[in-house]
């Protein structure tokens, strides 16, 4: 099993890692002391102090405030919800349902018939930062994607102390 | 003449990325083999040390041997670096409009060539490397020549003056053209290299212009395309270091000319023209090295076995040819190039030792300590475990006289690194831990020789397996024991085998043509004349071209002696066997019966007999011409028998060395002390300064007149 400085680890949250020790990651057993290194290379990149409990998305983690609560946090601070909510019912929501909508993001007739499909994309409300896009039909309930164990993933998984939690 | 017996004749190099090999061979077969330290800025200062270190054996001088010197075969990693690093010209492409994404695409399969299998099926480790020509030097120009050869759609000229201008001013130093089925019909390629040539004088741009009709005129586009690339990419850059090595050699006196090793299996001038086939030549050397000791020990069937440092690789010689591959894939580039047929896996002496932390099962490689050894050389900075650091600690090597004493191995650091990772996570000792990884080295290796000979429908107790490599002698026991060859070979010069193969290979050019011929069985005889006509066709297209090559290095055209070649298939069968023409010139219906018998025996020798289907017809799907001229080769050393017992002097004492469970003490030999005729019953070390031969107990070994062990399992 490969080991990793810390720096290196920091290049693979910045994708700045050389190919080769990228490589190396990806088709070696996944070295025990990762999940610590990258959430550590993690915090040191967000503004806020909060401890990261577990990262949800490129810019989106559940973190520990200062109350010893368990919540949805964008990079910039900006605070979703408690994290066993759904985040995006809290995001500002712009939905792609027409073919002139469409048409921005893909060439004509290159894109979904929106009476069949759309694109539903999920914004950070305050730095705009866009978390989730859903390709869904057009009725479809929103999507909660991940309701992590998280107790069970430090416990049974990484092997860490699992950070404590206000109930 | 008389010959001086210590007049040194022949040098082979093997420049590999982390040491130059000498092999230096007098006149009565005593050889000496040098080693120094790469270095890519300048390779034939590394050549020149290397040299000093060899004739150092011999008390001589650069001076005085290297005008005594007949022959001098070069093999290195100039080209291939180059291409890997990407540090070739900057090379413009025309090609058809439409096909511009072509050579960055690389057939979608450049994405994971050179992968071992887990990588290969997991496509997040996919990734292209960056294109040797990149799309904003490619200008695609309006033209289309049929499978069957006809042009549909004739070549627009004016898009070709224009491209040839955006090329140039893109700051193009060389234009490669490669269009669709020109190896079928160059008309219009030809034609616009001939525009592309008169635009750059109009320009005032003298830059070398390549069209793959006349380099590499075969079938498969992104391969005909990479290689014609590759020749403008790398090979002017290369052929400077080829200079620059032999303006050295003629600074200190050389007077011969310095030749190649290309993928082929032959030599060819630093002068060549196509130097894209000296891109992989060191591995080569070892094969065509074999084949020279199989003819003289008179073994036609030869398994060739090399084993590195990172992988290991195997060859085989069956009725004293080797296969050649046709469009191998090196530097992760689909080729058109003859390449002498390999197999390798990434299993070596230098190979990492993992746990897998879930399964608790061991894996080695894929990745190597290379020359940092492992974690018993405490310089090398490395603390995951290596094969060879289980080696030191089961007395296999000696710790003081790794490299013939130039670095000192730390055993106990070895041992802590193994409790550590493997050893205590298992709840082994660190010897049962260790002996475990060599085992399951041997074990790999030698299933893979196994299944590399029986898979080809050979039984490998009509094979003599040649071990050689820096590494090789350590595990030739641990591979060779059950698999039931017919002897095992291990050379006193293993370590610069590759060299030594080198200055053995022939002068020779080898140029290939696709063709499309099928011929039915029964066939009228006009037929088979007209399919005739067009093999002559291309031999005589080619033969023009080898002996262009021969014409540059100053041989006379009846210097040349050619041999006309060709690859046949049963029609509509995938594989094509590549023959040795019966014929020299081929013109009537007789000449291609002879040509058809050829194929059916090699065929039934290389299938079976049983499997032979006339019935279908056959095609013929290349043309293949290959000249040589004489040149002087190695001569094997010939020692009289000095009787079964070793003379004292060559015992140097004992080590403590564990296998199967339990110490024993191994008596340690050195290799050059050792007599012909000589009988070593293990356990025994035989050590020298660049390589350390096992034979543990259950195995025994004896050193023939050519300096050759073989070695045996006791019975």
């Amino acid at each position: 099993m490969s080991t990793y400085t810390n720096e290196q680890v920091a290049h693979l949250a910045e994708g700045t890692l050389d190919w080769e020790t990228t490589f190396r990651m990806l088709s070696m057993p996944k070295d025990n002391s990762r999940f610590k290194q990258y959430v550590e290379a993690l915090q040191k990149k967000v503004s806020f102090k909060d401890k990261i409990v577990l990262p949800l998305a490129p810019h989106m983690y559940i973190v520990q405030t200062a109350k010893k609560q368990w919540v949805i946090k964008c990079d910039c601070g900006h605070e979703f919800c408690d994290y066993t909510d759904n985040w995006k019912m809290h995001a500002h929501i712009y939905v792609r349902d027409t073919e002139e909508a469409m048409t921005e993001v893909y060439p004509k007739l290159m894109a979904p018939d929106t009476q069949w499909q759309v694109y539903r994309e999920y914004y950070c409300p305050t730095c705009g930062t866009l978390h989730d896009v859903e390709a869904p039909t057009p009725w479809y309930p929103v999507i909660h994607d991940f309701e992590p164990d998280i107790e069970a993933f430090y416990k049974e998984w990484v092997g860490l102390p699992v950070p404590e939690r206000a109930s | 003449m008389t010959i001086d017996n210590s007049s040194v004749q022949v040098l082979g190099i093997d420049a590999g990325g982390t040491m130059t090999d000498t092999f230096f061979v007098r006149a009565d077969g005593r050889f000496v083999v040098g080693k120094a330290q790469s270095n890519p800025g300048d390779e034939s200062l590394a050549i020149y040390n290397s040299s000093v270190d060899a004739l150092a054996h011999w008390g001589r001088e650069v001076d005085d041997v290297y005008p005594e010197l007949v022959t001098c075969v070069y093999s290195g990693t100039a080209m291939l670096n180059r291409v890997l690093m990407r540090k070739g010209l900057d090379v413009g492409l025309i090609c058809n409009r439409g096909f511009e994404q072509v050579h960055s695409m690389g057939r979608a399969l450049q994405s994971y060539l050179g992968y071992a299998l887990e990588d290969r099926i997991h496509l997040n480790t996919h990734r292209y490397d960056e294109p040797l020509v990149p799309v904003s030097r490619t200008r695609g120009v309006t033209e289309r020549t049929d499978v069957q050869g006809k042009v549909v759609i004739p070549l627009r000229e004016a898009e070709v003056r224009s491209a040839v201008k955006e090329l140039v001013d893109a700051g193009s130093q060389a234009i490669v053209i490669c269009f669709l089925q020109s190896h079928k019909n160059g008309t219009s390629e030809q034609r616009a290299r001939d525009i592309v040539k008169e635009e750059l004088k109009k320009l005032g741009v003298d830059i070398p212009v390549f069209a793959s009709v006349d380099y590499y005129p075969q079938r498969k586009e992104s391969h005909r395309m990479n290689t014609t690339i590759l020749e403008a990419y790398g090979a002017e850059p290369s052929r400077q270091t080829l200079k620059k090595v032999s303006d050295r050699f003629k600074k200190h006196g050389g007077k011969f000319d310095l030749r190649v090793m290309a993928t082929h299996g032959g030599t060819i001038s630093w002068k060549a023209k196509e130097l894209a086939r000296t891109i992989v030549s060191g591995p080569i050397g070892g094969v065509i090295g074999s084949k020279l000791l199989g003819e003289a020990l008179g073994d036609e069937n030869i398994a060739c076995s090399d084993i590195g440092g990172t992988s290991f690789d195997v060859a085989l010689i069956t009725k004293g040819s080797f296969a050649i591959k046709s469009d191998p894939d090196m530097a992760r580039l689909v080729l058109s190039l003859p390449l002498v047929a390999m197999d390798s896996v990434g299993a070596g002496a230098g190979s990492f030792v993992r746990l897998d932390p879930y399964s608790k099962s061991l894996k080695l490689g894929p990745d190597s300590a290379g020359y940092r050894v492992g974690t018993c050389w405490p310089e090398s900075g490395l603390d995951t475990v290596s094969v060879s650091d289980c080696h030191v600690v089961l007395g296999y090597l000696n710790p003081n006289n790794f490299l013939g004493g130039a670095i000192k191995l730390d055993v106990q650091r070895a041992r802590d690194h193994i409790k550590a990772q493997i050893a205590d996570p298992l709840g082994l000792s660190v010897e049962d831990a260790a002996a475990g990884v060599i085992e399951l080295l041997d074990l790999t290796l030698s299933e893979y020789l196994r299944a590399n000979i029986s898979a080809k429908g050979y039984n490998p107790a009509e094979f003599t397996c040649f071990s050689y490599g820096g590494a090789g002698p350590v595990h030739t026991y641990g591979y060779t024991e059950g698999v039931g060859f017919k002897d095992v070979v291990v050379p006193a010069w293993a370590a610069g085998f590759s060299a030594f193969g080198c200055a053995c290979a022939d002068f020779e050019y080898r140029y290939d043509k696709s063709v499309d011929l099928g011929v039915a069985q029964l066939a009228s005889d006009e037929e088979k004349a007209a399919a005739c006509q067009t093999l002559q066709a291309a031999w005589s297209e080619l033969a023009g071209k080898v002996i262009e090559e021969f014409v540059i290095n100053g041989f006379k055209p009846e210097d040349v002696m050619l041999i006309p070649g060709y690859k046949m298939q049963y029609m509509g069968q995938l594989n094509d066997l590549e023959i040795i023409s019966p014929v020299s010139t081929a013109a009537t219906a007789s000449d291609w019966d002879k040509i058809v018998e050829a194929f059916e025996n090699t065929y039934g020798r290389v299938y079976a007999s049983s499997a032979r289907s006339p019935e279908l017809g056959f095609s013929a799907t290349g043309a293949i011409m290959r000249g040589t001229v004489v040149t002087q080769k190695p001569v094997l050393p010939e020692d009289p028998d000095c009787g079964p017992t070793p003379p004292p002097e060559a015992r140097i004492g004992t080590r403590p060395f564990y296998r199967h469970k339990k110490w024993v003490d191994a008596v340690i030999w050195k290799m050059e002390a050792l007599k012909s005729g000589n009988h070593i019953v293990g356990p025994a070390i035989i050590e020298s300064d660049a390589t350390t031969f096992v034979v543990p107990d259950g195995f025994e070994t004896f050193v023939d007149k050519h300096r050759l062990f073989h070695l045996k399992e006791v019975k």
